[in-house]
């Protein structure tokens, strides 16, 4: 059932994300071929800019878009009149849940990758390359001589802590709009109370426990290897806590709470 | 006969109205229900609760023996007075959406009805009238073969050729093992398919019985008995 609801999840936010970041390959493209086109250089280089201006707005539509549609997904398929065809299918309302978690991180590293490759297309050119691989290996040399052999597992901390915390975003945002769904009348101005509620507690409490944490730890916490031994597992177990807490809370609500208008 | 839906006691509140209040039913297989009620009387509750879109305060409730849930839906066609399908879909997309959801979904029988009342599969959902996405909607629920079907103002937002029609699919459409339970105010447009009625007013159970056994009893039609029970 899951996997019938992930199709059909990337069938309805396929038909957006594919034909824009088709644009936006099309367009870095564009661009790598102008920049290399000698007759341009004159009066005509206002092409270029116009090229270069398209090509930028396509990337912040991208992310503004991937932001809007993981919101708008959510509210309008499961919380509108579209919930009573979701809510009456034979799922559970965890595996509906699952479905928009999944396909929306999903998108959300796409677009971060379709975005990165278009800057490569259009950047990518034998210097530049050269260039970005002296960075990464300076970058390399230097994390080796600040954590030696720990690096490696600096790296498996960074990006696991990268996708727990944008799985965080979307299911902060999934618990503030089921959470709104209680307020009745006012459920769009409910999910951005709820959504700034949870924020500032969680500020709050990290605040607090760094607080304690700095008292109790003391100078061990200058230490570049509490970096990979200490912050980073916090930061991923912390994640990970909250990110069970909004799941188990959004489920909550659907099964128990439901009120579809 | 084996009992399809079982209400023991079942209240609803919103706050502090009550929209159903120690609401006991059995219903049967094999028979066309009329639920019969004026606005806000708690038709829409209860057909929410049968179909795990509400939870009841207190009271239960079993289809085929199951609490709602997965298995429930399994056999319960729903129709929303909602038009429910994705804006975006083509008539197509939402047949194909329905047969990979339900295992009981015919899809021969959705494209034969289809084209009996002249819909276009080609066409986007978004470019229908109201009346003709509430023909898509009905011609998709009834082409599964569920237990029970639970049509909420199925015939509300359609002209009355298409009225008959869809009385005609409904009557047609469903087998001697399963229920449908027609939630209406249309009265006299249903009349004459009902097997039973339940009355229900101010999220209480008035009446439930026979046509067959009232119109003998009363010496009247649903719709006048309606007119009586109701009167404002």
């Amino acid at each position: 059932m899951l996997g019938k609801l992930i199709k059909h999840e990337l069938n309805a936010t396929g038909r957006i994300f594919l034909p824009l970041y088709i644009i936006i390959l099309i367009l870095s493209l564009v661009n790598r071929v102008l920049t290399t086109i000698k007759i341009l250089d004159g009066p005509l280089n206002v092409l270029r800019g116009f090229t270069i201006t398209a090509y930028t707005l396509s990337i912040i539509a991208t992310l503004v878009v991937t932001f809007v549609i993981m919101i708008l997904r959510f509210y309008k398929n499961l919380m509108s009149d579209e919930g009573y065809l979701m809510f009456t299918l034979p799922a559970k309302p965890s595996q509906l849940i699952s479905a928009k978690l999944i396909v929306s991180s999903l998108w959300n590293i796409a677009s971060i990758i379709v975005v990165a490759c278009s800057l490569l297309v259009m950047l990518g050119t034998s210097k530049n390359m050269g260039i970005l691989r002296e960075f990464i290996d300076m970058a390399l040399t230097g994390m080796k001589a600040s954590f030696g052999s720990s690096y490696v597992l600096l790296i498996v901390e960074f990006i696991i802590m990268m996708i727990v915390s944008l799985i965080q975003q979307v299911m902060l945002i999934y618990v503030s709009i089921a959470i709104g769904h209680l307020f009745n009348g006012h459920k769009v101005i409910g999910s951005f109370v709820s959504y700034i509620a949870i924020s500032t507690i969680i500020q709050i409490l990290v605040t607090i426990i760094l607080l304690i944490w700095a008292r109790i730890a003391g100078s061990s916490l200058d230490d570049l290897e509490a970096i990979p031994q200490l912050v980073f597992p916090f930061s991923i177990i912390f994640s990970l806590i909250c990110n069970i807490l909004f799941y188990l809370g959004t489920n909550y609500i659907f099964k128990k709470k439901l009120n579809l208008e | 006969m084996s009992v399809i839906l079982d209400c023991k006691s079942l209240t609803k509140k919103f706050g502090s109205t009550t929209a159903l209040s120690d609401l006991s039913l059995s219903l049967e297989r094999g028979r066309i229900i009329g639920l019969l009620g004026p606005n806000g009387s708690g038709k829409t509750t209860l057909i929410k609760i049968i179909n795990g879109l509400l939870v009841p305060n207190e009271g239960s409730i079993t289809i085929a023996g199951m609490e709602p849930g997965v298995e429930s839906k399994k056999i319960i066609s729903f129709l929303p007075e909602r038009t429910y399908l994705p804006e975006w879909m083509k008539i197509s997309d939402a047949i194909s959406f329905f047969k990979d959801f339900y295992e009981d979904f015919e899809e021969k029988r959705a494209y034969d009805m289809l084209h009996r009342l002249n819909l276009d599969p080609a066409k986007r959902l978004k470019t229908l009238s109201k009346g003709t996405k509430e023909k898509v909607q009905l011609i998709l629920v009834m082409s599964r073969r569920a237990d029970l079907y639970c049509l909420d103002e199925p015939i509300g937002g359609v002209d009355p050729a298409a009225r008959d029609y869809i009385l005609n699919t409904i009557i047609t459409n469903y087998d001697e093992n399963a229920t449908v339970i027609l939630s209406t105010h249309l009265i006299a447009d249903i009349e004459n398919v009902l097997d039973e009625v339940i009355f229900i007013k101010e999220g209480r159970l008035v009446l439930h019985a026979p046509v067959d056994e009232i119109r003998e009893k009363e010496g009247k039609s649903i719709d006048s008995l309606f007119r009586e029970v109701f009167k404002c």
